[in-house]
């Protein structure tokens, strides 16, 4: 009986100690446990890049969508470079998959968005992208505060503040307008299928474009 | 946070605190290991570096393979070794104290919210089943760990050491905690500006008082069934260590503060050209220190316990240097037009440091230099002659107080731009002769008055209830702001006072925060010391006194 109320008020006090919490204003995003990978999401969708001007690694300003409409097929994260947690494995996931595709390499463009761009200045970035031996193909971004934002808004990725941030990868055929936006801790041998999947899209969109040149 | 979460969190949290009851709570005690087993092991632990000097590599699934600091276990589970949130990932707790208890005991513990949702049901690790998850990644149920978790070969000794190690992580004793009272402590050297020094010390001072009156001595702390008090209501009491002499003799002083005053965190110090020895000795003495009011910090962010709102003059030095286009080319100037980079400031003041700062951009920028450091009563005479040497071409460079910025003469010298350090000179307000607010550009290392006016709200409103005159409005308001950041990040760690957790905590938390006074944003992050990272260039304009318009965006050099 003594312990069937002490378990009562255990349990009131653990209320009131999550409601405190919570009023706190402290609460987190859901968490995964680290027991369970979890499983990668993949969806569909378009994106408006419209108007989002960044500044390239070595110091270039750029416009979002121009970068990314050169023809090259795009895989896209958001990173920053103090973080220690899920960043360094999206990131060692981009440098791997970029050493996979060898030659085809030059047929892709690895694109990582800062989202902590006051601290991340382009030599920042640039010291990051030799951590990681980046070949020439993946480049990294930053810009102000306001443009950073404006492009995880564009993409659906803004949780308010850089802790909150989920690892995503963005995949883009070369010419193709839908992005693949695969949510979860993602292998750099997914990406390289997804590669494959956009190479096999590949030769209709040369066509196309070839037909309309003659 | 909607209500059906807040109804699923609650009732979590119902079903926690029933399984605390269920667990039986064994004292558990960490193996034995040598001191020099656990030194090795901390260089794996926090660096990535195995006995030797080799790199530790970790293996993650599908090939990935780590080396070295990226290897390195504190990157995930934090210096504190109980892990985070981030990402949307747990990183579950690794330290001795938790890893010996069955993890259901975790399930209820809000010792370490962010470790809530590890409800895994394993059971208690010993040191075999430690060595196993490290090297194969699993659980000591034989349940898979997630790919972010790498695996780990490592030899017979290193792994004895590094299982020792986590073992004996979180099961030493916490600093500064005394039961529900927890201490702080607030340090003051001798070049404290005694205005700036009092306006401070009173808001600490009541700030402490209010929270003991509001929470500490209103409730009784709550406690588990188990009689384990959670200390969600904490007393604090605040210790006002006064720094004497020459700077060399602060480090000894401090070390003999802390030994009969032991305390969980610094919070805030007031000083002025020297601050190295206080910074020493947080980083000496491992003790996380909040310093919102340091003109002239110490630059070293792999330091990890001193945190700093901003880096002060420095950053000051760094933002006229872009002004002076050392680093950006976007002001127009005349070609072949450039003369001397000519600077003004107090021998004993601030200024000296930033002045000494900008000299060194300016020189590699190759502008030639000339310093003018005032002292004494014959300043002002000087603050002239200095003036007048200044010509067409030049850029003079003011680090001054009001009081000399009021006795510059009447006119600025032709065809000089001038330039002011913002924060000494008291942003809007430097009293600055009317022919010189017409040419004046000011460093701006803060958020524009009409932004911050919402944001100044609330403490402003806290200081009129607090019955706090404002003498020195910015040093108070970020002083408030410490208080409330500490406060913010102490109640979050509930009842787990671990010194190194706490600056993991303020790391995490610091860039929710909405209420930043002067500042547009705080934010920190492993390897970062300092919150507030850049500024405006402003001028005067506008028909009021202290109306300012904006020269050059907000920029972070």
């Amino acid at each position: 009986m003594a312990s069937t109320t002490n378990r009562k008020v255990s349990a009131l006090h653990s209320l009131l100690a999550m409601a405190l919490f919570a009023l706190a204003g402290w609460v987190g995003p859901a968490a995964r446990t680290v027991s369970a990978t979890p499983a990668v999401r993949r969806t569909e969708a378009l994106y408006d890049l419209h108007e989002i001007r960044l500044k390239r690694q070595d110091g270039q300003e750029v416009d979002l969508a121009s970068e990314l409409g050169d023809g090259r097929v795009v895989f896209l994260n958001f990173i920053y470079t103090s973080c220690t947690t899920t960043c360094p494995l999206s990131s060692q996931v981009f440098s791997s998959f970029q050493r996979r595709l060898g030659a085809q390499a030059a047929r892709v463009h690895l694109v990582s968005i800062s989202i902590d761009p006051e601290q991340d200045t382009p030599e920042r970035l640039r010291s990051y992208a030799a951590g990681y031996s980046a070949g020439a193909g993946w480049q990294f971004y930053t810009g102000s505060v306001a443009a950073s934002i404006g492009a995880q808004r564009a993409f659906d990725v803004y949780h308010g503040d850089k802790m909150n941030h989920v690892p995503v990868v963005f995949v883009r055929g070369a010419g193709a307008q839908q992005w693949i936006r695969l949510e979860g801790l993602v292998s750099p041998d997914a990406l390289y299928r997804e590669y494959q999947s956009q190479q096999s899209k590949q030769p209709r969109t040369v066509r196309r474009r070839t037909s309309h040149a003659v | 946070m909607n209500q059906s979460t807040l109804w699923t969190g609650l009732s979590a949290m119902a079903l926690a605190g029933v399984l605390w009851v269920q667990a039986a709570l064994a004292a558990p005690t960490a193996p034995a290991v040598s001191p020099e087993a656990l030194n090795l092991a901390e260089h794996i632990y926090r660096e990535g570096t195995l006995p030797g000097g080799a790199p530790l590599r970790g293996l993650r699934s599908e090939g990935v393979v780590l080396e070295g600091a990226l290897a390195a276990c504190v990157n995930c589970h934090r210096r504190s070794g109980l892990g985070e949130i981030e990402g949307g990932i747990n990183v579950p707790p690794v330290t001795g104290d938790r890893l010996m208890l069955p993890a259901v005991v975790a399930v209820g513990d809000s010792s370490t919210p962010h470790a809530q949702r590890f409800a895994s049901n394993r059971p208690a690790y010993d040191a075999a089943a430690l060595a196993r998850a490290i090297r194969d990644g699993v659980a000591p149920d034989g349940r898979a760990f997630s790919t972010l978790m790498p695996r780990y070969r490592l030899g017979e000794s290193a792994m004895q050491a590094l299982v020792g190690y986590l073992l004996h992580l979180g099961t030493g004793v916490q600093p500064g905690v005394e039961g529900d009272l927890l201490h702080f402590a607030t340090i003051v050297t001798p070049e404290a500006d005694p205005v700036s020094r009092d306006a401070m010390i009173a808001v600490l001072e009541k700030f402490f008082a209010q929270k003991n009156v509001l929470i500490g001595g209103a409730s009784r702390p709550m406690r588990t069934a188990r009689t384990v008090a959670y200390r969600v209501a904490t007393r604090w009491q605040l210790h006002v260590w006064r720094l004497t002499g020459d700077p060399t003799g602060w480090g000894a002083q401090l070390d003999d503060y802390l030994r009969r005053e032991p305390i969980v965190a610094v919070v805030s110090g007031i000083g002025g050209v020297h601050w190295q020895p206080v910074h020493a000795f947080c980083e000496r003495q491992a003790v996380p220190c909040l310093f919102p009011n340091v003109q002239v910090p110490v630059v070293s962010e792999r330091d990890f316990y001193p945190l700093y709102f901003s880096r002060g003059v420095l950053l000051e030095a760094d933002l006229l240097a872009g002004a002076l286009m050392l680093g950006h080319a976007d002001l127009p100037v005349a070609a072949g037009a450039r003369g001397s980079v000519r600077q003004i400031y107090r021998a004993d003041d601030v200024g000296l440091a930033g002045a000494s700062a900008l000299a060194d951009a300016s020189r590699s920028g190759g502008r030639s230099v000339v310093s003018t450091a005032l002292s004494g009563a014959d300043g002002v005479a000087a603050l002239r002659r200095a003036v007048a040497a200044a010509g067409p071409g030049d850029d003079l460079v003011l680090w001054l107080r009001p009081a000399d910025l009021a006795s510059l003469p009447e006119h600025p010298p032709m065809g000089a731009q001038v330039f002011v350090a913002g924060l000494m000179a008291g942003l809007e307000s430097a009293p600055l002769p009317t022919a010189w607010r017409q040419v004046a550009k000011l460093s701006y290392p803060v958020d524009l008055p009409d932004n911050r006016r919402v944001r100044m709200n609330f403490p402003e409103r806290w200081f009129q209830v607090a019955r706090i005159p404002i003498t020195d409005e910015r040093i108070q308001v970020d002083t408030y702001i410490a208080c409330a950041i500490l406060s913010e990040a102490i109640g979050h760690m509930q009842d787990n006072f671990a010194r190194d957790y706490l600056v993991e905590r303020i790391e995490n938390l610091l860039s929710h925060r909405l209420v930043n006074g002067y500042y547009p944003r705080l934010s920190l992050a492993p390897g970062q010391r300092f919150a507030s990272k850049g500024g405006y260039l402003v001028r005067f304009g506008g028909p009021g006194p202290t109306d300012i318009v904006l020269e050059r965006g907000w920029r972070t050099p």
